[in-house]
């Protein structure tokens, strides 16, 4: 299989004002995050709100440059790309948002809404653009009559599908979803997933699914990574890290994770407290606070991302927790 | 007698002829138990909890064979009465705890006012109670955050002050609308949790308003589950979930990723909620569900108080189970 996004070492810090007289500070909002991702197979970015998933996701659809590390698309370099080739690039990593009310136009028709990536980026004509976009809407289980509602005629559920359908308008090669079933009913959510199965299988797009539901990124993903205040604490494939979890931080949020087969014998994970601020982050580890197994090295040591098994992890002692 | 009794409660909003938002609910929650409705979106949930604390404004009509809370009739309540109950012996926590705190006061303030309004403290009995119900919500540093606005509480911390506003009166029965689902799962946890614990010292009615039934099956006792206005079953919760008798129930269940663990495609129920205009004539499931007769489309089946586990379902799933 072919490597169709490979990320090094990216990183992105953003200044903020403290007030008029202050120096600015620092937020190192992505901190040394590289993956590699094949051709149909999905990497899913966990983690609490303020980790750094969606700054990871304004990268890797160049909206915005990364502060240094490097990022490869279809085997072309981001940085130093000519305009010619951005454009190119953008049109093979697309995009579908958390929330389908914000992310279409109230005013333009659901038609033309589909048809406006053939528009930019191709010469097609109108009547072929048409017949495009009506492929599309049926493989994503619209009706033809939809061609000419207007965005607040559709439920949420049906949104997030057009809102799809225009990701793949172009047919990426990545797609970036960041939390695109966390605002709908879970009846609806699993339509929804579906899909986006579907989709993958026939185009053999990557997806990065950015979500903060550990059950649903456990029925999309290949891959997972974990990710804490900014940086990564565990990628490995899914089953394994499933099954045997090495980060504290990984382990905290799976047993966090509510189920609909308690175990009342199984002792729940307690982590105290709330995600620190990131504009002073603690020294050594960042979760060296919450976390219940927490020594003297942690508070003093950043720990490396290293492989351990099958999996990269960020913990001083993530042996003692292999199985 | 139940603390809170709801017979036959129906919302409309329009005229008498409009189609119900709540159609005929029954409930029943005591002292000390843990009730969880459950439903998607426009079900009815937070309309029925609307209904019973008198919110509901025209053009919402809510009538009702009974609405019992702790021997008060809701729907006789002069404003003033009900005002007196509201928020003393029956109180509210809302989805989002970042709208439900006033910005312009601080939380002490915000708590503090409950305690005037409801238990008549004031001054330093007051401030001190405040900080009491601070501590107790697990706020740390509390004495410091009575002084804190809005917004400088994170979402986690907000919603502990919100509780903390919630039970200030020690009510009876707290009604927690969507309580986790703006928050992250870690500290949807701690919260749940500290919800619990609270629930159990105090011996409080809980009702507990979700869309995620892997919540309820760690936390309720009962479960509702409500389809288009309608209360579809009602049941105990490791039955329930192990054997659910309406075929919407069964749906629901089956839709969540891990229930299909390993599977290629999750399952699904083909179609939305009917709205306004499309209601069926008969079974309000029955354009949707896979097990569907003839006498389904024509005649809408009722709850049925014999069964063991309430459906409202001609053909209910898994009896030989139950």
């Amino acid at each position: 299989m072919s490597v169709v996004l490979t990320a090094r070492e990216l990183t992105r810090h953003y200044d903020v004002s403290q007030g008029v007289f202050k120096p600015h500070a620092t937020v190192r909002a992505l901190n040394g995050v590289s993956f590699e991702l094949e051709a149909g197979k999905t990497l899913a970015v966990v983690g609490e709100s303020g980790c750094g998933k969606s700054t990871l996701a304004r990268q890797l659809t160049l909206i915005e440059e990364p502060s240094s590390g490097s990022l490869k698309i279809a085997g072309q370099e981001v940085a130093g790309a000519t305009k010619e080739q951005r454009k190119q690039l953008r049109r093979d990593v697309q995009m579908v948002f958390q929330s389908p009310y914000a992310s279409l136009n109230p005013r333009q028709k659901i038609g033309d809404q589909l048809g406006e990536p053939l528009l930019i980026n191709t010469s097609l004509s109108k009547a072929e653009r048409r017949e495009k976009v009506q492929a599309m809407m049926q493989q994503v289980g619209l009706r033809p009559e939809h061609y000419q509602r207007y965005p607040h005629m559709f439920s949420g559920g049906q949104r997030q599908r057009i809102a799809l359908a225009r990701a793949m308008m172009l047919q990426p090669k990545v797609l970036v979803a960041d939390e695109p079933t966390s605002a709908l009913d879970v009846s609806i959510q699993a339509q929804v997933l579906n899909l986006f199965m579907d989709l993958q299988q026939q185009y053999q797009t990557a997806y990065v699914f950015i979500s903060h539901n550990l059950a649903v990124v456990r029925h999309v993903a290949d891959d997972v990574l974990v990710m804490y205040l900014g940086r990564p604490a565990e990628m490995g494939p899914k089953e394994d890290l499933y099954h045997n979890p090495l980060h504290p931080y990984t382990q905290a949020l799976l047993s966090a994770t509510p189920t609909i087969k308690p175990n009342p014998d199984k002792p729940r994970i307690k982590i105290a407290g709330e995600l620190p601020n990131p504009l002073n982050p603690p020294s050594g580890c960042a979760f060296h606070k919450r976390c219940p197994y927490a020594t003297e090295k942690c508070v003093t040591d950043v720990p490396a991302f290293r492989p351990v098994g099958t999996r990269q992890v960020a913990c001083h002692y993530a042996e003692q927790f292999l199985k | 007698m139940s603390l809170l009794e709801i017979k036959n409660l129906s919302v409309r909003f329009g005229d008498a002829s409009a189609v119900p938002v709540v159609d005929g609910l029954d409930l029943t929650v005591d002292r000390g138990q843990v009730l969880a409705i459950v439903g998607e979106s426009g079900s009815g949930k937070s309309v029925t909890m609307m209904a019973l604390m008198g919110l509901v404004e025209a053009p919402g009509i809510v009538s009702a064979d009974a609405l019992r809370f702790d021997g008060h009739d809701m729907l006789q309540l002069s404003k003033r009465q009900r005002r007196q109950v509201v928020g003393k012996d029956l109180a509210m926590i809302f989805q989002d705890p970042m709208t439900a705190l006033n910005p312009s006061y601080t939380v002490g303030f915000q708590i503090e006012e409950v305690l005037r309004a409801h238990l008549g403290l004031s001054g330093r009995a007051a401030r001190a109670r405040a900080l009491e119900l601070l501590q107790k919500v697990e706020i740390p540093a509390a004495a410091s955050r009575l002084d804190a606005y809005p917004h400088q509480l994170s979402g986690g911390m907000s919603q502990r002050v919100a509780i903390a506003m919630a039970i200030a009166a020690e009510p009876k029965l707290l009604i927690a609308d969507e309580p986790t689902t703006a928050l992250d799962v870690t500290i949807q946890a701690q919260i749940m949790e500290l919800l619990l614990a609270l629930q159990k010292d105090q011996d409080m009615g809980l009702i507990l308003i979700t869309h995620d039934l892997a919540v309820v099956a760690e936390t309720a006792q009962r479960v509702c589950v409500m389809y288009a206005g309608q209360a579809v079953e009602v049941g105990h919760v490791p039955q329930l979930f192990d054997a659910p008798a309406h075929p919407y129930s069964e749906a629901l269940l089956a839709a969540i990723p891990e229930h299909s663990e390993g599977a290629e495609r999750l399952s699904t129920l083909p179609g939305i909620v009917p709205g306004r205009y499309d209601r069926p004539q008969g079974c309000l499931l029955s354009p949707r569900c896979p097990y569907v007769q003839e006498n389904c489309r024509v005649q809408r089946p009722a709850l049925d108080p014999k069964a063991q586990s309430l459906a409202r379902c001609f053909y209910p799933r898994n009896q030989e189970v139950a």
